[in-house]
């Protein structure tokens, strides 16, 4: 073995490194596109070699994009890969070169892999898997496609990290659960007013009306065998009971306002308004009222909404009737323009101009807009028994249906309600 | 003058008791308080021979168990020998569905129970227009 010397030694370890140095630097300069071909010398001169596999534009492309992009050979080694999927799988750089891909995918994904490398071959593929990034999973889309070469063929494999992608999906899906769950409780907090709806209506108001009958009974029948003081307490506990049906009745049909649809049909408010009437047969007997119903127009809205409403306001009118006088509704209607009513409401040009007018105690116009504010009463308790919510229900209504109520009136001298609603509801509130 | 026969269906017996109590001066009536349901009402009529003894009227409670107001309006309208009866019915709560749902059925009146001895007069008298 020849014998070298120590310094001989050293000097051809600096040759080395420094011609590795060049190796890399060269190396880099490829991968980063600066470089488009390399001269080579060697024994027989100079030799010429153009990188054929990967243009300047596309390496440097390549380089820039924030996926991994590996190109893979006809046997699946990586030939080419850009710095990202390096960092995606947490190797060197150098050391992902000449590996087989699937050595970076996850060992459940090698068969689906497989399948998809076929077929990236013939056409576009895509495949959600996990790729190894050292101790843990990365989920990641590939998505392949064969690269024609000058002489060969490869396949480019574009690697896209959906981890982001996967947390906010993640994320989206708890929030859908929690939406759903405020969805069934809201559901079943509606179905509990349903269920209270209906034991006001029954369950609640037959023993009140036994405590107003037996009352009543003591007071018609006995009163003469009763000092002033019970039969004072007596009114009391008639009046209060009178009261606790009338706020028993207006929270149902409240509730029942709530929970109601929003579907919209056209109604025939002539027919709702005679239907209307016909419940109020027995008192309209009773007190000899004249109900008097004009033409009035088909218009669009809820139909259980709109009957509430009027309902409220011809009981309105029947209930503070004088004395005086026989009592008298009319309710009469007109096509009204938005010019005349020097109101846009909406981009409807044409509305309907209701006016149920009485002949009642009337009220003063100063609580023109009172009136419609819950539990607003103007009358003492004594006269005219009330929960003072029909009239805000009944705004309440008017207002969903876009229209507006604007209320007239005397003292003494009756009063009157005009209600203006659109004839055509807007798309959206349906 | 013919009295006039009217049968109350009534389960609750306060009610009845009512009925009677508040319309026992009244001579135009007969009140018979029979039936505490609508089986039990359709059972009486059934074993009536002759249909000369038919009421006149039949006043039905709305809420009784087995067989409801609704119910019974409903089994009289569609048999012949009852459906000529004008039936009508009384409720604790009369709300609109109850009426539509009631006048759809037949009844000749919907009508919500009163508390004194002035309402259950008016509302006899309403009821006996249908007649």
């Amino acid at each position: 073995m020849e014998k070298r010397s120590y310094k001989s030694l050293l000097l051809e370890i600096d040759n080395l490194r420094a011609q590795l140095s060049e190796v890399k630097d060269t190396l880099n300069a490829i991968r980063t596109g600066q470089i488009d071909a390399l001269v080579v010398t060697d024994q027989n001169g100079h030799s010429l070699y153009t990188l054929k596999t990967a243009d300047r534009a596309y390496r440097a492309f390549i380089e820039q994009m924030a996926q991994g992009a590996v190109t893979l050979d006809l046997s699946g080694l990586i030939i080419y890969s850009n710095s990202q999927f390096a960092e995606m799988v947490r190797v060197n750089h150098s050391s992902v070169l000449g590996n087989k891909f699937t050595e970076f995918i996850s060992v459940q994904d090698i068969d689906a892999f497989a399948a998809c490398f076929a077929r990236g071959w013939h056409e576009e593929a895509k495949l959600e898997l996990s790729i190894i990034s050292q101790d843990k999973l990365i989920p990641v889309l590939i998505s392949l496609s064969r690269l024609q070469l000058e002489d060969e063929i490869a396949l480019s494999v574009i690697v896209t990290d959906l981890t982001a992608q996967k947390k906010n999906e993640r994320e989206l899906k708890e929030k859908n659960q929690q939406l759903e769950t405020l969805n069934e409780a809201l559901l079943s907090s509606n179905h509990d007013l349903q269920q209270f709806a209906s034991v006001a209506s029954h369950d609640l108001q037959e023993p009140l009306r036994k405590i107003q009958v037996f009352s009543k009974i003591i007071k018609d029948r006995h009163a003469h065998e009763l000092s002033d003081q019970p039969l004072h307490y007596l009114e009391k506990i008639l009046s209060c009971s009178d009261r606790m049906k009338v706020l028993i009745i207006d929270i149902l049909n409240y509730s029942r306002l709530s929970a109601d649809d929003n579907s919209i049909e056209i109604i025939d408010l002539r027919n709702l308004i005679s239907d209307i009437v016909e419940d109020f047969e027995l008192k309209i007997g009773e007190k000899r009222a004249v109900i008097d119903i004009g033409e009035l127009p088909a218009i669009e809205g809820n139909r259980g909404q709109l009957r509430q409403a009027f309902y409220n306001f011809i009981s309105n009118a029947l209930k503070f009737t004088s004395h005086e006088r026989s009592p008298r509704i009319t309710v009469a209607s007109r096509e009204i323009n938005a010019g005349e009513l020097g109101l846009s409401l909406m981009d409807e040009e044409k509305f309907c101009r209701l006016v149920i007018t009485d002949n009642g105690i009337g009220f003063d116009e100063q609580f023109a807009v009172a009136i419609f504010n819950l539990f607003e009463k103007l009358n003492p308790k004594s006269s005219f028994e009330g929960s003072g919510i029909g009239l805000a229900i009944a705004k309440k209504i008017i207002d969903k249906h876009h229209g507006l109520i604007v209320a007239k009136s005397e003292i003494g001298n009756g009063s009157e309600f005009n209600i203006i609603l659109p004839y055509k509801q807007p798309v959206r509130s349906r | 003058m013919k009295k006039t026969r009217v049968i109350l269906v009534e389960d609750d017996t306060d009610d009845s008791e009512l009925f009677k109590t508040f319309l026992a001066h009244r001579n135009d009536i007969v009140l018979l308080c029979i039936a505490s349901n609508g089986i039990e009402l359709i059972r009486f009529l059934d074993r009536m021979p002759d249909d000369d003894q038919l009421p006149h009227l039949i006043i039905l409670d709305q809420n009784m168990p087995m067989m409801n107001g609704k119910q019974t309006l409903k089994y009289l309208s569609e048999h012949d020998r009852y459906s000529v009866i004008p039936a009508v019915i009384y409720s604790t709560y009369a709300d609109s569905s109850l009426v539509v749902d009631c006048k759809k059925l037949g009844a000749k009146m919907v009508a919500s129970k009163p508390i004194d001895e002035d309402g259950y007069d008016k509302m006899m008298d309403n009821f006996l227009e249908v007649i």
